[in-house]
């Protein structure tokens, strides 16, 4: 008799174990790319001034004596009056379809616009005028991983639109279900991805009249050259006529090349799996030195005297890194040696103002280091500002600009420790 | 109305009376701890255009019930144990109860039922990753084998729902991933109390 409601109780386990499902739903945010066709023709037409606007997405900034140039992703540049940090004022939006790197020599303004590179007269910054144009020499690159390519035979640009939107798949409640899309797409999307992303060094640019730019840009001035990275070549430029820039010659480089940092007479090429050195004491010709191989991985550099300070971090668009701070001697040109690795969480952008090193954590905010002891630099931490995403900064002595997710900040940094903030542009807003 | 609310009280004083005068009732301590495994499955699809995968699942589960007999048949206390899911190590902390059902004999049956918050204190992340933990709900019926008043083997037969949230590192083209995870298993112990 009593076998019985255990009987009844070992079927209702039977029936109830079968139905048991575990259910979990994995949310992600995917960056989705379309395909979007644009005509040299509108892009060269596009070129104008407007009216100042509000960022929306602040890309590389860049300095000229007082005034800031934000570059707004592959829409154009945002040109700020900043004779007064504390409240920088908006002086005009310049409309470059295309474009995301600048610099700056004299009153002349470079930029590239898709496959073209324009010269700009901003002698009166509200009205910035046309005055060169070095048409189709640009043939691909990309903004945010999404590439855009040149159609010579239509005379258009074959580029992608970008969009986040939100998806969710059922999982097998492990850490990593495969993903949807193609698994092995992942892989050259990564590859490709060595995405814009941050960083910005001081190093003095030669040339009293150049402007300032950060270590993750692609554009850089030397004497009477404009250097200007792809993702597998060096494009030289002729700018001895400063308003009428001309091609001069092509490098060929390795693959993945994401930025490049003037320094002395030397360039130094961060790509995604390395450092290169380049001698660049005849500017029309330079020569490879050496190679700082590292693992696949985003890497902004700075240079100070014999020892370059190079960020590698995981994520999004540069996985299978570590995240860390190398530092790297390289009194040998030919012969670069790592001195000491710093684990990191997440490091983007850094600038240098020797001793002091700023470092961008992305959203684990501002680091601020004294690395005049090599070999200890995780113990010479004097400052960390938690609250605030920090994704590039540029170190201009007694000023620092950094910026983040949220907008564009300006710190004084007269004191290393305490860092106090001057002003800030949140996104969103033009107006201060 | 009133009149039927009266009815019902002396109605429950009578049995609680008789209760009483049968055993003598005094509260004391309840410990009932367990092991078992929760058996589960998952269905999913491992990529886009797939056909849907189902995998079993199970784990194993330990719990320890502390408690008060607050009456001869209901105990009520603290329960508080193990999880150990695929990938999170859960500890969950509830409050719980035991009720008999069956009489004064040697084999009885019990109903048993904790519900609370799933704490993952134990739990070690990969690097990237967050897990954190979720309500826990736990209805369930035994047996027990052995003396009324003495100590007791008993088996248990539960529904067990926890939930969980992880973030987890994004890949390739995405800006931010996060999971909800709801496991709902059938669970059977076996374990002693006292």
């Amino acid at each position: 008799m009593r076998s019985i409601p255990l009987l009844l109780l070992l079927t209702l386990l039977m029936t109830g174990l079968w139905s048991c499902n575990d259910r979990c739903q994995e949310t992600r945010i995917v960056k989705r790319m379309t395909p979007v066709t644009v005509s040299l023709m509108e892009v060269r037409r596009n070129l104008k001034t407007e009216a100042p606007r509000a960022l929306e997405h602040p890309g590389k900034i860049y300095v000229k004596g007082n005034y800031l140039l934000i570059n707004e992703i592959k829409k154009g540049l945002h040109v700020i009056d900043n004779s007064n940090p504390a409240a920088p004022r908006f002086v005009s939006f310049i409309n470059i379809p295309g474009n995301g790197d600048m610099a700056v020599r004299g009153n002349i303004l470079y930029a590239d616009s898709y496959t073209d590179l324009v010269a700009l007269d901003i002698t009166d910054p509200a009205k910035p005028q046309e005055v060169g144009r070095v048409d189709e020499v640009f043939k691909n690159g990309q903004f945010e991983g999404a590439w855009w390519s040149y159609n010579e035979s239509v005379g258009a640009i074959n580029d992608q639109k970008v969009e986040y939107i939100t998806e969710t798949i059922n999982t097998n409640c492990e850490e990593n279900p495969i993903m949807p899309e193609m698994w092995w797409l992942g892989g050259a999307w990564r590859m490709m991805d060595a995405a814009f992303s941050s960083a910005a060094a001081p190093s003095a640019a030669p040339g009293s009249s150049d402007g300032k730019g950060g270590s993750m840009a692609r554009f850089a001035l030397y004497n009477n050259f404009l250097y200007t990275v792809g993702q597998n070549n060096l494009h030289l430029f002729d700018i001895s006529n400063p308003s009428k820039p001309t091609s001069f010659s092509t490098v060929n480089l390795g693959w993945g090349i994401e930025t490049i940092f003037p320094y002395k007479d030397k360039l130094f090429i961060g790509s995604s799996t390395g450092m290169y050195i380049y001698d660049n004491s005849n500017p029309s010709d330079p020569k490879q030195l050496s190679v700082f191989q590292h693992m696949m991985a985003c890497d902004p550099v700075v240079v100070q005297d014999n020892v370059a300070y190079v960020t590698l971090r995981s994520g999004t668009t540069c996985r299978n890194a570590q995240n860390q701070l190398d530092l790297v001697d390289i009194s040998d040109l030919t012969r670069p040696r790592l001195i000491k690795s710093y684990p990191m969480q997440n490091p983007h952008g850094l600038s240098i103002d020797f001793p002091t090193l700023y470092l961008c954590e992305g959203k684990y905010g501002l680091k601020t280091f004294n690395v005049s002891d090599q070999f200890a630099v995780d113990k010479n931490m004097l400052s960390h500002m938690k609250d605030i995403d920090a994704y590039d900064v540029i170190s201009l002595g007694k000023t620092l600009l950094m910026v983040g997710k949220d907008g564009f900040y300006q710190f004084d940094a007269t004191n290393p420790r305490q860092l106090r903030q001057i002003s800030k542009i949140p996104v969103g807003e033009s107006t201060i | 109305m009133k009149k039927l609310l009266s009815l019902c009280m002396i109605s429950l004083l009578a049995t609680g009376l008789t209760l009483a005068q049968e055993v003598p009732f005094k509260r004391h301590y309840v410990n009932h701890t367990e092991l078992g495994g929760l058996f589960g499955r998952v269905k999913y699809l491992p990529y886009a255009g797939a056909t849907q995968v189902v995998e079993n699942r199970l784990n194993l589960t330990l719990q320890t019930f502390n408690g008060m007999r607050i009456n001869p048949r209901l105990s009520a206390g603290l329960t508080t144990g193990l999880d150990w899911y695929t990938t999170a190590l859960i500890t969950p902390i509830a409050a719980g109860a035991r009720y008999d059902l069956a009489g004064k004999r040697n084999v009885r049956f019990f109903a048993t039922a904790d519900a609370g918050y799933g704490l993952v204190w134990f739990h070690e992340d990969n690097e990237g990753y967050r897990t954190q933990g979720g309500m826990m709900l736990n209805p369930g019926l035994g047996f027990r084998l052995g003396r009324p008043d003495g100590a007791a083997f008993t088996i248990t037969l539960s529904y067990k729902r926890q939930e969980a949230f992880v973030t987890k590192p994004p890949l390739w083209d995405q800006t931010e991933r996060f999971e909800t995870r709801e496991y709902n298993r059938m669970s059977l112990r076996m374990g002693i109390t006292f």
